[in-house]
């Protein structure tokens, strides 16, 4: 065989260079390791201190791996085991010991059923109307299509608190005020355009043709619909019920305006009173917290292997 | 069984006219080809047919029955789509059998037909798959088979093999002649290609700027074409047209361009009489040229050999005449060179003659 003659530089790339394919897994690595202990690492907290009592949690250095724990703030929360602390009975004890249970404990699992019913009404409203709004305004020609599509994005960019007033207008001569279907009302006309939008980037994205093809196969336009376009949008409407439920689950500020006792209040607004009470037991607020995010996060878990592909799925349309 | 007929159909898109004052009957059990250009209004009609565009003015028929706004799941139509359009979601067998659950059929009858369907199209073996695990030409024949399972009384295809290889191609279209055939039912094609037009049609429609410029068979439109638009928009190399006048000489008239003198045969001339001195465009198809022949006077063309492409079975001449590139089939017996003046001699008796303004033939007018 003829011997190929090369240059001396050649040697340097004829193979991937050793050091840096290392570097880079190292780099990498640690850069990782740092996005997850700044995005867990709150969160690591919450669920620690939910367990210690107050006169743990202020402790230093803090406890990540709790001394003495307790389930006191759970009990507190599903049993209402709280001792009422008035102003005749605040200095008898030392708050730093820990022990106080906000008064409104009980009213924690009410508000967190409050916000379940809330997040399911919006999330299934928002799929009867932003599904088959999206496939008229992606497959059906219509005068004025584009000019709804606009409209209803330009309405995204309205910050909630320039809605209050006018929300609570309509809400307060509706007669809704402290109803939970004033939130369901006000939680939709500001999830509904972002369901929109989403699925009509999505429903564009799936060509004419199979919309044509199925009204040939014998579809009307509903069935084209329920039978051809929903099964293959599944990414975008789990991202869309997700949107949703959690846009509806955290809500504050319209809660915060409508609702005045605890047949409507949410869990937000609870969970905020409690720093208002005479004394604030931060290891009981990081409990309700725990018990806040559990639902999210059955959810998360339960639509896990769709979230990536749905979040991306309306974006990056051809 | 199904003859559909378009009674003055016209079809805006917004102020664009896609399809202008269309007049077509469309025989049962013909097959009909939509032929021309992008952006001709060919799909549009065929997307009426099927319902899935509604028209702007006229009225659609099939057989006596008006169908204008009848919505598409209610005519008797199966269609089949140059991107195919399987549901992704769906098996092979499920895409097949889907126009027959949504009709309500039996299932044992679904089954039946669905696995006759997939036999003649020869994807038994697929049933199984999804699209995503099927090549070209396989989808191809999923949407054929999802098309025919349905026996419907008009067959629709959009381009249905502008997608495929070129081997693929003919061996598909030999597939759609035999389904005609065998189905015997009215078969409605839109295609730009038209070998395709001019294999698979009992008659062809040829259309641009949503008008249609000619109707008739394969034949008819290839040897007697109305107009320059249909003359060369069929035929491979397109037909060469060469700008010039008439010159009536007694009896004979005369078609003479530059060095280019060519004596129009006596059965046309009669339809020529009294042009003398009319500003026409001469069409020569690049076959119509034999080299075996002896040059006759009025018979030749003369002319420099630009380059010559051999094509296997024979070779196209690329060849300056009157200072335009003009194409013709010749044999491969005689090896031309680059550069060298040849002579050939032309069949007059296939010669077309336009007008020059109006573009319309002299011969084969209406």
């Amino acid at each position: 065989m003829k011997t190929l003659i090369f240059n001396s530089d050649s040697e340097k790339y004829r193979s991937k260079p050793k050091l840096t394919v290392l570097t880079r897994k190292v780099g990498l690595f640690i850069a990782s390791a740092i996005l997850m202990i700044y995005v867990l690492g709150p969160v690591g907290w919450l669920l620690s201190s939910s367990f210690q009592t107050e006169a743990e949690i202020v402790s230093v250095p803090p406890h990540w791996i709790p001394h003495e724990p307790t389930l006191k703030n759970f009990k507190a929360i599903f049993f209402q085991e709280f001792e009422e602390v008035t102003y005749e009975n605040r200095s008898r004890v030392d708050t730093s010991a820990g022990g106080y249970i906000p008064t409104t404990a009980k009213y924690l699992l009410p508000s967190m059923w409050n916000s379940f019913i809330i997040s399911i009404a919006v999330v299934i409203l928002n799929l009867l109307v932003g599904v088959p709004a999206a496939y008229a305004m992606a497959k059906i020609r219509f005068w004025g299509r584009q000019a709804s599509i606009y409209t209803i994005l330009t309405t995204r960019v309205i910050p909630d608190i320039a809605l209050v007033v006018p929300f609570f207008l309509v809400i307060k001569n509706l007669g809704l005020l402290d109803s939970l279907s004033s939130l369901i009302i006000t939680y939709l006309a500001v999830t509904i355009p972002f369901t929109v939008f989403i699925l009509v980037g999505y429903f564009e994205s799936l060509p004419d043709e199979l919309d044509k093809a199925a009204r040939v196969d014998g579809c009307s336009r509903f069935q084209a619909l329920t039978k051809v376009f929903l099964p293959l949008s599944v990414p975008s409407l789990v991202a869309v019920i997700l949107f949703t439920f959690l846009t509806s689950w955290n809500e504050f500020l319209l809660a915060l305006m409508f609702t005045q006792t605890i047949s409507s209040q949410t869990l937000p607004i609870i969970v905020a009173g409690f720093t208002s009470d005479f004394t604030i037991s931060f290891s009981f607020i990081n409990a309700a917290g725990v018990i806040a995010i559990i639902p999210p996060v059955i959810l998360a878990i339960f639509f896990e292997r769709y979230i990536v592909s749905g979040l991306t799925a309306g974006a990056v349309k051809g | 069984m199904a003859r559909i007929i378009f009674d003055n159909v016209t079809k805006y898109y917004g102020n664009v006219k896609a399809v202008d004052k269309l007049n077509l009957e469309i025989q049962d059990k013909e097959f009909l080809v939509l032929l021309g250009p992008s952006g001709c209004g060919k799909t549009t009609t065929l997307n009426m047919i099927a319902g899935l565009e509604e028209l702007t003015e006229g009225d659609i028929y099939f057989d006596d029955q008006v169908v204008n706004f009848m919505p598409p799941h209610q005519r008797d139509i199966a269609m089949v789509f140059q991107s195919y359009a399987l549901y992704p979601h769906k098996s092979v067998y499920d895409n097949i059998a889907f126009g027959l659950k949504m009709r309500k059929y039996k299932s044992e009858e679904i089954d039946q037909r669905v696995r006759a369907a997939a036999e003649s199209l020869e994807i038994t073996h697929l049933l199984d798959r999804r699209p995503n695990q099927l090549s070209g030409g396989q989808r191809q024949r999923v949407a054929l088979g999802r098309a025919m399972v349905r026996q419907p009384a008009v067959f629709l295809m959009d381009e249905p093999l502008s997608n495929l290889d070129a081997t693929l191609r003919i061996s598909m279209r030999a597939k759609i002649k035999e389904m005609h055939q065998s189905m015997e039912t009215t078969f409605v094609y839109v295609t730009h290609d038209q070998a395709e037009a001019l294999t698979l049609a009992d008659r062809i429609v040829v259309m641009e700027q949503g008008i249609v410029q000619q109707i008739g068979t394969p034949d008819e439109i290839y040897e007697r074409p109305r107009n320059m638009f249909v003359a060369s928009f069929l035929g491979n190399p397109p037909i060469n047209m060469i700008q010039g006048a008439l010159v009536g000489n007694g009896d004979q008239i005369t078609f003479t361009a530059g060095a280019v003198n060519f004596t129009i045969p006596p059965d046309y001339s009669t339809k020529l009489s009294g042009m003398d001195g009319r500003k026409v465009v001469l069409g020569l198809r690049p076959e119509d040229v034999d080299d075996h022949r002896a040059l006759v006077e009025g018979e030749t063309i003369q002319g420099q050999v630009n380059f010559v492409m051999p094509v296997g079975s024979d070779q196209y001449l690329s060849m300056r005449v009157n200072d335009k590139e003009v194409f013709f089939r010749v044999g491969k017996e005689i090896s031309h060179k680059n550069g060298e003046n040849v002579s050939l001699a032309i069949n007059v008796n296939r010669l077309h003659i336009f007008d020059q303004t109006s573009k319309e033939s002299l011969l084969w007018g209406l």
